[in-house]
C-alpha cells in the first residue's frame, strides 16, 4: 500500500479511536452517573409534589389543588401541568402541549411511586401519583424543557454536529499531514529513478523546499551522493575516452613502421609481420568500439533525429550480414519485416543492430540460419534476433551486455569477438528509450530489441 | 613523381609515413600546425594533400575550408576512428575521401592513387572529351566540371566520379558493387557506408527537382539510380 495511504488511514483510525474512547469513558463515568442521580432527584421532587398534592386535595378540596397545580406551572421557565385519571383522561390542567404521556401515566399507577421520563430531546416528564380522599388515583404530570444532562456525541443534533467536525477535522488534518511527510520520498525516489536512468545531474534539496527535518536531511545527502556517482562517473568515463584517444598516436606509428618493416623485410619474416598487423587491428578496432562506447555512455553522442524506416535499414544490415555469414557457412533471413518507423539517429540504429546481428552470425553453429524477425506492436517496433549457437547460461544471461564481459574465455577469443559489440548495442538502445534483452530459446539466443514507434509512416521520395 | 603534403601534429608519424610513401614513389613534405599547413597548400607546389583533423592554430577543417576557397588541391582527411561526424563534416567541406586514424598505410596508399589517377586530366585515353546532359545537369569529364542549369557544381573528384557514372547510365540501377570499383577503387565491404555518404552529399549538391523529387534514388542494399523525368 502507498506510504500516503498508510499514513493518511493511520491518522485517520487513531482519531476515530479517541473520539470513541472518549465516548464510551464520558458515557460510562460521567453521563450516566449524572443522569442517575438527575432522575433519582426528579423522582424525589416528583414524589413531594404528589404528596403534597394528595394532602392539599384531601385538605382544600379541588379549589385548593387547582391553586397548587397553577404554582407548579408558573415557575422560570413554566412547566405544563396536568393531573390525569386512571382512565387517561386530563382532569385538571393539560392546556400547553402535552405529550403522549399514557405510558408513563400507567407506570406511575402500576409502580405507585414517582416517576421520570428523559427519552426525549426536548422535553422531560415526571410523574407521581395523587390520592384524592375518595380514594380515586390520579396521576400528576409535569413537563418541561429538557434540561437533563446530554450524551457527548449521541442522541442529540449537537452531539451528532459535535462529531462530524471532529472527523472532518481529522480528515483533512491527516490528509495534510500525509502529504507534507510523503511528498519529499515521492519526489526523492523520483530523482533516486532518474539517477539510475543514467540522468546523472539529478539533484533534489531544492524541490524538497525550506524544511528543516529528517526529510531534508535526506534530501541533502541525496545529493550529497549523487555529486560524488557524477564525478566519479564522469571522470571514469573521461579516462577512458582519453585511453583510447592517447593510445591511437603510438598504434597509427605503430601500423605505419609495420608496413615500412614489410617493404624492407624478407620472405621469411612476413608471416609473422601479418600476425603483427592482426593483432595491431585487433587493438585498432578495441580502441575506436571504447571511444563509441565512452562516447554513448557520456551522452555527449547528439542524436539528430531523423524518421527511420527500420525495415528497409534491418534489410540492409542483414543483407551485409548475410553476405558475411556466407564467407563462414551460415546464412541470415529477414523472416518478416513490418512497415515501421522510429525516430531516432540512423547511424547509432544501424551501429546497434549491426552489432547484434553480426554477434549472432559470430555465435551461429555452421549450416545454421540467423533469423530476423521486425513486428509492429502496439507503439512499440520489436525486433528479433535469433540465432542457433548454443545460446549461453542462463545466470550470465544479464551480463551479456557488460563490457568486455567474456562467457567462456578460450570460445570468445576463438571466434574473434571482443566483448563490446552487445554493450555498444545495449547504450545505443536505451539513448532512444528503447529496451534490449536476451534470453535462450532453446538451442541459441533470441535477443530482442524494442523501440518506440514514430506515430506517422515515413513518406517515402518518390 | 606525384609530390604529397602531410598536415599532421604528430612528427614522428609524419616521419614515418614520409619514409614508407617514398618507397611507395612519392615525395613527401610534412607540416606540423594548420596555419603553416594551408599556407603550404596554397603555395600550389603539391599533387595532394593528407590532413588530420586536429590540428594546434587552426583545425582540419577550417584549414579545408579555407583551402576549397582557393584550389581544388585533392585531400583526405584523416578523421577520428568511430565518429561519424567528422566524416560527414570533412566530406561535406569536400575532402576528396577520409581515412580514420589509426590507418593501414596500404590502403593508404590505395586511395592516393585513386585520387590522382581521378584528378588526372582524363584526355590520355582518348575517350576523355565526352560530354554528358542529362535534365540541366552537364558534365565534362575532360575539363572535371559539372554544372546544373549552367551553374558549376563544386565537386569532390570523388562525387564527381559518382555522378559521371550514374549519369552514363541514367534511368538505370547502378550497383553499389561497381561504384565502389569504378570510383572509390576498391571492392565494396560489408557495413561501409563511405558511398552513401558521397551520394547523399551530391544529392545535397544537385539539389532536388523543382517538383521537389530527388535526383538520385537510393534503391536499399543493390544501389543507386539516376532518374529521369
Amino acid at each position: 500500500m502507498k506510504l500516503f495511504v498508510k499514513i493518511f488511514l493511520w491518522f485517520l483510525a487513531a482519531i476515530a479511536l479517541m473520539v470513541g474512547v472518549t465516548m464510551f469513558v464520558t458515557r460510562t463515568f460521567q453521563t450516566e452517573p449524572l443522569m442517575g442521580r438527575f432522575q433519582r432527584s426528579t423522582r424525589n421532587q416528583m414524589q413531594i409534589y404528589g404528596g403534597t398534592a394528595t394532602q392539599i386535595v384531601g385538605a382544600e378540596g379541588d379549589a385548593g389543588l387547582r391553586i397548587y397545580l397553577n404554582r407548579l406551572r408558573d415557575v422560570d421557565p413554566p412547566r405544563e401541568v396536568a393531573l390525569v385519571g386512571a382512565d387517561g383522561k386530563v382532569y385538571l390542567g393539560g392546556g400547553g402541549d402535552i405529550a403522549d404521556i399514557s405510558d408513563l401515566v400507567s407506570r406511575t399507577l402500576v409502580s405507585g411511586a414517582a416517576e421520570a421520563d428523559f427519552s426525549s430531546d426536548e422535553r422531560s416528564l415526571g410523574a407521581a401519583p395523587v390520592t384524592f380522599p375518595d380514594g380515586r388515583q390520579f396521576v400528576l404530570v409535569l413537563q418541561w424543557d429538557r434540561q437533563a444532562p446530554q450524551g457527548l456525541f449521541w442522541g442529540s443534533t449537537l452531539g451528532y454536529l459535535r462529531l462530524a467536525g471532529m472527523l472532518l477535522t481529522g480528515l483533512v488534518l491527516c490528509y495534510l499531514l500525509a502529504l507534507y511527510l510523503t511528498s519529499p520520498i515521492r519526489k526523492l525516489r523520483v530523482a533516486a529513478q532518474k539517477l539510475a536512468d543514467g540522468d546523472l545531474q539529478t539533484r533534489v534539496a531544492t524541490s524538497v523546499g525550506r524544511r528543516r527535518d529528517e526529510l531534508a536531511d535526506l534530501a541533502r545527502d541525496f545529493d550529497v551522493m549523487a555529486e560524488r556517482i557524477e564525478s566519479l562517473v564522469t571522470s571514469q568515463q573521461r579516462l577512458n575516452r582519453d585511453i583510447s584517444h592517447e593510445l591511437r598516436s603510438p598504434l597509427a606509428r605503430l601500423n605505419v613502421a609495420l608496413e615500412i618493416a614489410k617493404q624492407k623485410s624478407g620472405a621469411e619474416t612476413q608471416p609473422i609481420l601479418d600476425r603483427i598487423e592482426t593483432e595491431s587491428t585487433r587493438l585498432n578496432e578495441m580502441i575506436s568500439r571504447l571511444l563509441i562506447l565512452a562516447k554513448l555512455e557520456s551522452g555527449s553522442e547528439e542524436i539528430e533525429p531523423v524518421r527511420i524506416d527500420l525495415a528497409d535499414l534491418v534489410r540492409d544490415i542483414a543483407s551485409d550480414a548475410d553476405f558475411e555469414a556466407k564467407a563462414k557457412g551460415k546464412s541470415v533471413e529477414v523472416s518478416s519485416a513490418a512497415d515501421c518507423t522510429v525516430i531516432g539517429s540512423e547511424n547509432l540504429l544501424r551501429s546497434a543492430i549491426e552489432n547484434v546481428l553480426r554477434n549472432a552470425v559470430r555465435y551461429a553453429a555452421e549450416d545454421t540460419k540467423v533469423d530476423v524477425s521486425l513486428t509492429a506492436g502496439n507503439g512499440h517496433a520489436v525486433l528479433r534476433v535469433l540465432d542457433h549457437g548454443g545460446g549461453v547460461p542462463e545466470e550470465e544471461l544479464a551480463n551479456l551486455f557488460r563490457p568486455f564481459y567474456r562467457i567462456g574465455e578460450a570460445r570468445e577469443r576463438k571466434t574473434g569477438g571482443i566483448g563490446l559489440g552487445l554493450a555498444i548495442a545495449e547504450r545505443a538502445i536505451h539513448a532512444h528509450k528503447g529496451t534490449i534483452t536476451a534470453k535462450n530459446n532453446g538451442d541459441g539466443l533470441t535477443v530482442e530489441i524494442t523501440l518506440r514507434r514514430a506515430e506517422s509512416p515515413v513518406v517515402k521520395p518518390t | 613523381m606525384d609530390k604529397i603534403l602531410i598536415i599532421d601534429d604528430d612528427e614522428e608519424l609524419c616521419e614515418l609515413v614520409s619514409e614508407y610513401l617514398g618507397v611507395e614513389g612519392f615525395a613527401v613534405e610534412s607540416v606540423n600546425d594548420g596555419e603553416a599547413g594551408l599556407k603550404r597548400a596554397l603555395s600550389g607546389d603539391y599533387d595532394m594533400a593528407i590532413l588530420d583533423v586536429m590540428l594546434p592554430k587552426m583545425n582540419g577543417f577550417d584549414v579545408l575550408r579555407n583551402l576549397r576557397e582557393e584550389s581544388n588541391l585533392p585531400v583526405i582527411m584523416l578523421t577520428a576512428r568511430g565518429d561519424d561526424m567528422e566524416r560527414i563534416v570533412g566530406l561535406e567541406i569536400g575532402a576528396d575521401d577520409y581515412l580514420p586514424k589509426p590507418f593501414n598505410p596500404r590502403e593508404l596508399t590505395a586511395r592516393l592513387r585513386a585520387i590522382l589517377r581521378r584528378a588526372a586530366p582524363a584526355d590520355e585515353n582518348g575517350d576523355g572529351s565526352e560530354k554528358i546532359d542529362v535534365d540541366g545537369i552537364e558534365i565534362s569529364s575532360a575539363s572535371r566540371i559539372a554544372k546544373s542549369d549552367g551553374v558549376e557544381l563544386n565537386l569532390t573528384s570523388v562525387e564527381f566520379g559518382l555522378l559521371h557514372e550514374l549519369l552514363k547510365e541514367a534511368g538505370k540501377i547502378v550497383k553499389k558493387e561497381d561504384l565502389s570499383e569504378s570510383v572509390l577503387e576498391r571492392k565494396l565491404s560489408p557495413y561501409d557506408r563511405s558511398l552513401d555518404m558521397h551520394i547523399s552529399n551530391l544529392r545535397k549538391k544537385l539539389g532536388a527537382r523543382l517538383d521537389g523529387s530527388e535526383r538520385i534514388k537510393t534503391i536499399r542494399s543493390v544501389g543507386y539510380i539516376y532518374t529521369v523525368v
